[in-house]
């Protein structure tokens, strides 16, 4: 059998399997199972265990459980809800100060939690209905808290770039400062258009209240007294302490990635047993189970995805499929367009964990040969992976918001998402553009 | 959730559950319960390793190990609690557009393919178990830990998670798939 129709047989099998609604982790380890069993040596299926522990058993890939237990700490705790408040009570004078303060906090929030969904739903649930009682339409209102929670896998740690790191072999460090950057674009972004589109729909009020008197929230103000502007940062402030104190420690030189995962997460605890007086063990346990539950499913197919890609390299797929792509010889940014809406594709199915993981070893190279820096390439490719997550038809981070609000249509949060999604691809042309963004910070920090 | 200690979340076990899914619903949750601690044990020593090389410039080889091994015990003992949640997720964008019938069918073929998958794995990591009980195997950093450890806790993952999800496809009393 000629590698190509092997790598057709390879993607068939894989499609056909995962479309069934094979859990990922089962789908991609029974595949590659079958394939070792057809086309490599008898004995490589004796290994399939080892494989994975050897893959799995990578103490950079295991700080995941971690940084995820760090994130349900401070997303199951009260965190959230008195940051927002206080971010909103901070930024109040700015015209759109609120929604500025929702993607403030929620950039805020992605940091110290790491989790996407785990931001949307955390700052979500304090701030669309603030939002909603001031006025802010509700497609508004979601559309700002879909997209600020994207921001979740750019903002250090994440655990998207964990694996691409891994994935790419670049270095963890110079890749979470990489996103800070390009991180701080997109809440620029984010904001200007709050700003924009608060402007206008405060005018639309206005006008109805000229027309025939109908009155509207936006058009009663409430302000904050600056006594009360201070009372609300003592419960703030220790959550900004440990972020910037963790990565401090990770950039200082004192802790290794996995050292600040765990260090992270032990902080992180006790600033929530000291500030919320969550410790008594009932209390604790829903926070350590949703931690389990979501990174055992999480290493499940991480492991899997690995040894996935062992044997797809083992039988030359991926390498001549990167040949393939190199032989094509599209000059560099065509390559580059259509690796990144090949990654918008995927998106549409799979999480940005088996996207990243099943296809670096294809990806990568012609990129590497095109003269591309990966570490860029890798805060694009977050990028592109965040807008799946608020797009259709997956958009993960929609269905979070409509459990939050359920009288929200779909309808109105998908078009309250999509100029955050148009602004994502603005960032991603700008970043194209300018790669500095995204590199200057690693170079000036790391040399 | 009730007063007393900590409540281990998960399916709830039907009324005529057999003793095969009482037990293991009792083993699930005390896997559950050991990996609580065992995670937050793992954030420990990592912490302790940061202070330890800061404070006393102290060489730091046993932790790293010593935290993968909680971790993949986490990850591989809580595999069958998470899939009696079904937890472990798939792409479902065909489900919604089948008819019941044909779903279900679906979703026998699919368990007997996990069924099979996991079997074959939990076999292979008795395999490497046995074989790194009788050899002796430590991991090759100057603490050499014994890799029955991480392989033993592997193989007994796998293996409850194969008969979770033999229990799961059992057909008892009319009850399919759950």
């Amino acid at each position: 059998m000629s590698v190509a129709a092997l790598g057709f047989a390879f993607a068939v099998a894989t499609l056909a399997v995962m479309f069934l609604g094979m859990p990922i982790a089962f789908a991609l380890g029974s595949v590659a199972t079958v394939f070792m069993a057809l086309f490599m040596p008898a004995a490589s299926l004796d290994t399939i265990a080892q494989n994975v522990y050897e893959e799995m058993a990578s103490i950079t890939l295991l700080s995941i459980p971690l940084f995820i237990l760090k994130g349900a700490a401070i997303g199951r705790s009260n965190a959230g809800r008195d940051l927002y408040l206080a971010m909103h009570a901070w930024m109040q004078r700015i015209p759109g100060g609120l929604g500025i303060a929702n993607v403030v906090t929620c950039a805020l929030f992605a940091a110290m939690a790491g989790s996407s969904p785990a931001t949307c739903s955390a700052i979500g649930s304090a701030g669309i209905p603030e939002m909603r009682r001031r006025g802010y339409s509700p497609g508004f209102a979601s559309g700002i808290i879909a997209a600020g929670g994207t921001l979740g896998i750019l903002l250090p740690p994440s655990i998207t770039m964990i694996l691409y790191a891994v994935a790419a072999e670049v270095s963890l460090g110079r890749l979470f400062l990489a996103g800070l950057g390009p991180g701080l674009l997109l809440v620029v972004l984010f904001s200007l258009y709050a700003m924009w589109k608060y402007r206008r729909e405060v005018a639309d009020a206005r006008r109805a209240f000229d027309a025939n008197g109908t009155t509207h929230a936006f058009l009663d103000a409430h302000t904050y007294t600056a006594r009360e502007r201070f009372e609300m940062l003592p419960r703030v402030l220790p959550f900004v302490v440990l972020l910037i104190g963790v990565m401090g420690a990770l950039y200082g030189g004192y802790a290794t990635p996995s050292e600040t995962a765990g260090l992270g997460g032990v902080l992180a605890l006790l600033l929530i047993a000291s500030v919320y007086g969550v410790w008594r063990g009932r209390d604790l346990a829903p926070i350590l189970q949703a931690t389990i539950r979501e990174s055992t499913m999480l290493m499940f197919i991480i492991g899997m995805s690995l040894l996935f890609s062992y044997v797809m390299s083992y039988l030359h797929i991926s390498q001549s499929a990167a040949q393939a792509i190199v032989e094509m010889q599209l000059s560099r940014w065509p390559l580059l367009a259509a690796i990144l809406l090949l990654v918008v594709v995927l998106g549409f199915f799979l999480p940005p964990v088996s996207i990243i993981l099943m296809t670096a070893p294809i990806l990568l190279p012609p990129l590497r040969a095109a003269g591309f820096d990966l570490i860029w390439f890798g805060i694009l490719m977050t990028i592109v992976m965040e807008m799946g997550l608020i797009h259709p038809p997956v958009g993960l981070n929609i269905f979070v918001i409509r459990n939050i609000a359920p009288d929200i249509p779909l309808a109105d949060i998908i078009w309250g998402v999509l100029p955050f999604v148009v602004l994502m691809m603005v960032a991603v042309l700008v970043i194209c553009v300018f790669p500095g963004i995204a590199l200057w910070l690693p170079a000036a920090t790391m040399n | 959730m009730s007063a007393g200690g900590p409540v281990i979340a998960g399916a709830a076990l039907p009324a005529d559950a057999t003793l095969a899914e009482r037990l293991l619903h009792a083993v699930n949750r005390a896997a559950v319960g050991v990996s609580m601690v065992a995670l937050v044990a793992a954030a420990v020593v990592l912490t302790y390793s940061v202070a330890s090389r800061y404070l006393f410039k102290a060489s730091t080889d046993w932790q790293d190990e010593t935290a993968v091994f909680l971790l993949v015990g986490v990850t591989f003992l809580c595999a069958p609690w998470v899939q009696q949640q079904r937890g472990h997720i798939g792409i479902e964008a065909i489900v919604a557009i089948l008819p019941p019938r044909v779903n279900h069918a679906r979703r026998i073929v699919v368990d007997f393919l996990c069924l099979l998958f996991c079997g074959f794995f939990a076999w292979k990591s008795w395999k490497l178990l046995h074989e790194a009980w009788v050899d002796g195997q430590t991991t090759s950093s100057t603490w050499a830990a014994p890799l029955w450890i991480p392989y033993g806790l592997m193989t007994l993952g796998m293996a409850l998670l194969t008969l979770q999800i033999a229990l799961q496809l059992a057909p008892h009393r009319g009850r399919l798939v759950r």
